[in-house]
């Protein structure tokens, strides 16, 4: 409601002309919405299509065509049949899945900790735990591979499990902390009253509040641990293997098969995608404090 | 069913003294009042007693066993919180019945059943048993956590400013409503509120509490007829009681104060007489309520002269403000008294209900009477 | 010489988000204000009053130009101020919450607006030394906002609204932060002051008690529809409907469901699942007849216990409540309670069987449908 303008005719003329004026106005904004918004998913999807398209194409005809061109099935077949590349996407996903399920034991209790309780240097505790998130991968990569060799973690899946806390636990537990501080002390007072012991109130009445909230972090600390390249890239080897590394196989010195990179990379993606669609409602409504206030 | 004991409870949250060695008992079967101003400590001494605050100092006694070192689930204490404190996940049945589903306090199904329907009954929220309290009024809230707490058969009810979070007309009715069940209850109860009226309409005893302190211990009766101090006697009644300053002066051999600077004195009954003339005091300070002041628009000889500061309106009465000398006092006068502001008005106190209290330390010297008006039978004998 | 008039005033809002994806026209909501006309003097404390929703904001939102007018004219004295931007309406408001500007002293917080209309600051120190001393503010005028109390920073909000002489002074629930001692202090001080300086002044308020305490004439609301404007103690008195009935006066006004019915030549009101019969007034006699359903009103004060026995029945008392100032007598009508007031000194316990004796003069009868009141002929 914008206020009123300075106009000054008369008063049935106003009404009638602010309608008519309203209408056409009306019609015009959501053609020009409707408009700007095809125009951004088309700007946005476009990698996505064309990854697609060429994930279709030969080699040959890779860079002398555009949208016709004759499909061809060699590139899945090249990659998923004559690569392990379904052990590198298994093996990432044990390792994420890992890195995800390691958070929420350890990270829930802490983001309790930090919600309920008061200790010295709380807030101290918890920002170097979100300052986790700042430092560059690339630069305590290196002390970490050292170290790794001296332990004889690399190359394993508990290293790179280790190592991938990094990225997911600042998330979860920033996140999660929100949804307990959220939660009035006195619910948990009057469930211990009703005669629960702590750790029930935890899993009857405090688990099922912030669920949204896990859900939404967990997912958001699993895409990420899941594209993590970095840490992959220097801290395995042959034993385990991440598709964002394996990926990069396809660029051979000589050549570049566009074709393969893109079948790894639309085979990369299909959990995310297919993750996302289904809780994208948990995800929105997860991430936004306070949904639980009742 | 059990006496409740307090002994020298202390707690501080970091330098502010919420609780500063409070001592009271309560009990068996009593409803027992905590009444103050916010901030007084109200809330956290009763959280103290459910067990889910813990006092630095002192022993809290549950029928004469010490507690402190329970856990809250051992002490069979059921509580009303103010924020209510619903589980915003379940439905208004499974809240409810939550206290007979723990391990603790367990109930079969159909016992359960029974119980939701005794007290959703009682307070008229059968209705609302698939809801969730995110779809529910305050008032509907407020009654359903006062369910959760009636459903058990505990040592005692706590309950923290139920009605707090209402509007006048809901928390009226709601007032009646409890005071109703009240005789039903048959368990001590504990109840914490800032509004006097509850206080005063509920309580078997009240106990006020001011910045962690026990200020007065006592029926309310008591409380409005002789308050420990000027503090407790501002707190009951509206609109608040009147207090000034004023000097004793004999009159002929009679005791009077002169106040306001003006000619008229104030006779002093004789039993409160004795006992002013008894002490040092040369100056009180008098406390008068509002229903004892009459009041003339007329000029009447020996009357105190004030000028009209504001009327207030607000239905069955009209709240007069009266400026004498610089002093404001508030006085009740029938519904249909009209007065514009700044006329001149003329007030007779009478001083048979007027309370005394020292000037300096503001606690209590003496009223007329007292004995009678706190016996709670004002009507056995005629008053004055 | 600024008198305020509405006509006929609507007010609608729009819900046009997601109109466009659903093809749907923009949804228009129901008319928050609806049909609004009234007008006050020059120089008249009005209070609009009414519960969450009834559109009592969005009148004083309207009148500051802080909201477009659907449809109707208002004028403040000759002037239409429908289009006028709000800072050409010279209208004070003081909103509910503070709004003080917190890096300011209170003195220059209450300059503000006059130096941004460049006045000199002999003229601005002239209106503050006036207003200053009416709100009991002239003590601050060093301070800045975040060392006052929450009833100084109300006073000095008030006193900022007004400094610049408005020709309507608007207050939007200036009490609802202040606990309930500071509550009835700042009653008395906003009243002094429109005493003081005769400002045309609108309160908004949901408490009846401040309406009736403030107010010169009250307006009360339900769904955007007036339902009558009148003095306090016109609307205590006689009220036009059950809502006005229900909603002024604290506790509230008794309003019991009941059915006429003739025995033995007289007619009574009875009630269901109750005892208790009322005998008819006089003045019902005419429009009444056996069968007729209609709700009872009547106030604490005018029913008592009664002093000699009569034939009538007796009812148990549900409650007693003995308040110190006054004592309450309530006793059960079917499912609803009756509420009474005595001040007299008689000690009644729970349980004791007493009859009920009605002030008939001033019973209220409404209809139970429509809820407006019957009046006798």
């Amino acid at each position: 409601m914008s206020a009123p303008t300075g106009n000054t005719y008369s008063n049935t003329e106003t009404l009638v002309d602010t309608q008519k004026n309203k209408r056409a106005v009306t019609a015009l904004q959501t053609f020009g919405r409707s408009l700007g918004l095809g125009l951004y998913s088309l700007f946005a999807l476009f990698p996505l299509f064309w990854m697609v398209l060429i994930s279709f194409k030969s080699d040959r005809e890779m860079f002398n065509t555009l949208f016709i061109f004759t499909p061809t099935l060699e590139n899945y077949e090249a990659v998923l049949l004559r690569t392990d590349y379904f052990m590198a996407f298994f093996q990432n996903l044990i390792v994420s899945g890992g890195a995800v399920l390691v958070t929420v034991v350890a990270g829930v209790p802490v983001a309790y900790a930090l919600a309920r309780y008061n200790f010295k240097h709380k807030e101290g505790v918890a920002f170097q735990i979100l300052s986790f998130r700042f430092a560059p991968e690339i630069m305590v990569v290196v002390p970490i591979f050292l170290i790794f060799q001296n332990i004889g973690l690399l190359d394993t899946y508990l290293g790179l499990i280790w190592v991938y806390q990094l990225i997911t636990m600042p998330l979860v537990i920033w996140v999660v902390r929100g949804y307990f501080e959220d939660i009035s002390v006195e619910v948990e007072q009057a469930a211990q009253l009703d005669g629960y012991r702590w750790f029930e109130v935890f899993i009857k009445i405090l688990i099922p509040l912030i669920k949204p909230g896990l859900v939404a972090a967990c997912l958001l600390a699993f895409i990420f641990a899941w594209n993590s390249f970095t840490f992959p890239l220097v801290l395995t080897g042959f034993q385990v293997q991440t598709i964002t590394v394996t990926s990069m196989r396809y660029i051979a010195s000589d050549t570049v098969r566009f074709g393969q990179v893109a079948v790894a990379a639309l085979v990369a993606i299909t959990p995310q995608l297919i993750a996302c669609l289904f809780i994208q409602k948990h995800l929105v409504r997860g991430l936004s404090f306070g949904a639980v206030k009742g | 069913m059990a006496s409740i004991a307090l002994e020298n409870i202390t707690k501080a949250f970091g330098k502010i003294n919420a609780l500063d060695d409070v001592s009271l008992e309560v009990k068996d079967n009593e409803f027992f009042v905590l009444f103050g101003p916010a901030g007084a400590g109200k809330t956290t001494l009763l959280k103290t007693i459910a067990g889910v605050e813990f006092p630095q100092k002192g022993l809290v006694k549950i029928d004469g066993e010490i507690v402190n070192h329970k856990e809250p689930m051992h002490r069979n204490i059921s509580m009303v919180f103010e924020s209510y404190a619903l589980y915003p996940h379940m439905t208004v049945y499974d809240n409810i019945a939550s206290p007979m589903r723990s391990k603790l306090y367990k109930k079969d199904e159909a016992h359960i059943r029974r119980q939701v329907e005794r007290v959703t009954k009682m307070m008229q929220i059968d209705h609302l048993w698939e809801r969730r309290p995110s779809q529910l009024s305050n008032g509907q809230r407020q009654r359903v956590a006062i369910g959760r707490c009636l459903v058990r058969e505990p040592n005692a009810f706590l309950m923290d400013e139920p009605l707090a979070h209402l509007d006048a007309k809901l928390r009226h009715h709601m007032r009646g409503e409890l005071k109703e069940m009240q005789s039903s209850f048959d368990t001590t109860t504990i109840y914490v509120t800032h509004d006097y009226m509850e206080a005063m309409s509920l309580a078997d005893r009240i106990a006020v509490l001011n910045l962690g302190k026990i200020e007065q211990l006592g029926t309310p009766m008591e409380m409005y007829y002789t308050p420990n101090n000027e503090f407790v006697a501002r707190l009951f009644g509206e609109p608040e009681i009147n207090i000034f300053d004023g000097e004793l002066t004999e009159r002929s051999g009679e005791l009077a104060v002169r106040a306001f600077g003006q000619a008229a004195l104030l006779p002093v009954a004789p039993d409160a007489a004795k006992v002013l003339r008894g002490g040092e005091h040369r100056k009180v300070r008098v406390g008068i309520r509002g229903n004892d002041i009459s009041f003339s628009f007329d000029e009447v000889p020996g009357w105190l002269r004030g000028s009209v500061y504001v009327n207030e309106p607000i239905g069955n009465k009209v709240i007069l403000v009266a400026d004498v000398g610089g002093v404001r006092l508030s006085l009740v006068v029938p519904n249909d008294t009209r007065a514009k502001i700044d006329q001149p008005v003329f007030l007779s106190l009478n001083m048979q209900h007027a309370i005394f209290f020292c000037a300096e330390k503001g606690t209590y010297i003496v009223r007329s009477n007292a004995a009678q008006h706190v016996s709670d039978a004002p009507g056995t004998k005629e008053e004055g | 010489m600024a008198e305020l008039v509405l006509r006929n005033v609507y007010k609608q809002y729009e819900n046009t988000e997601k109109s466009w994806f659903r093809k749907k026209k923009a949804q228009k909501l129901d008319f928050a204000v609806k049909n609004l006309s009234f007008s006050c003097n020059d120089g008249e404390f009005i209070g609009i009053l009414g519960p969450s929703g009834c559109g009592k904001t969005t009148t004083l939102r309207m009148l500051a130009g802080l909201e477009t007018v659907t449809d109707g004219d208002i004028y403040i004295g000759e002037t239409r101020i429908n289009n006028l931007l709000p800072k050409d309406r010279n209208i004070g408001l003081a909103f509910e919450d503070y709004a003080l500007y917190p890096p300011l002293t209170v003195y220059d917080n209450l300059a503000f607006n006059m130096r941004a209309k460049k006045m000199s600051n002999e003229e601005i120190q002239k209106a503050i030394d006036y207003v200053a001393p009416l709100l009991k503010v002239d003590d601050l005028l060093d301070q800045k906002p975040p060392s006052l109390s929450g009833g100084q920073k109300q006073r000095v909000n008030i006193a900022r609204a007004i400094v610049r002489r408005p020709k309507l002074l608007l207050l939007d629930e200036p009490l609802s932060h202040l606990d309930g001692k500071m509550r009835q202090g700042m009653r008395h001080e906003i009243k002094r002051m429109h005493h003081e300086i005769k400002c045309t002044t609108i309160i908004v308020t949901h408490d009846q008690m401040e309406a009736m305490s403030l107010a010169d004439r009250i307006l009360i609301m339900k769904d955007g529809e007036l339902q009558q404007m009148g003095t306090p103690m016109e609307v205590y008195d006689n009220p036009e409907n059950e809502f006005v009935a229900g909603f002024i006066g604290e506790p509230p006004m008794n309003l019991l469901p009941s059915v006429i019915q003739k025995e033995e030549g007289t007619l009574f009101f009875t009630f269901e699942n109750s005892p208790l019969r009322v005998e008819v007034p006089k003045r019902y006699l005419g429009i009444l007849e056996s069968g007729k359903k209609v709700t009872l009103g009547v106030r604490p004060m005018d029913v008592m216990v009664a002093k000699q026995t009569t034939a009538g029945s007796y009812i148990p008392i549900a409650i007693y409540e003995n308040l110190g100032d006054e004592r309450r007598i309530s006793v059960r009508v079917g499912d609803s309670l009756m509420n009474m007031i005595t001040t007299d000194n008689v000690v009644y316990e729970r349980g004791q069987e007493v009859q009920l004796e009605f002030y008939a003069e001033r019973t209220h009868l409404f209809d139970p449908e429509t809820g407006k009141r019957i009046r006798a002929n």
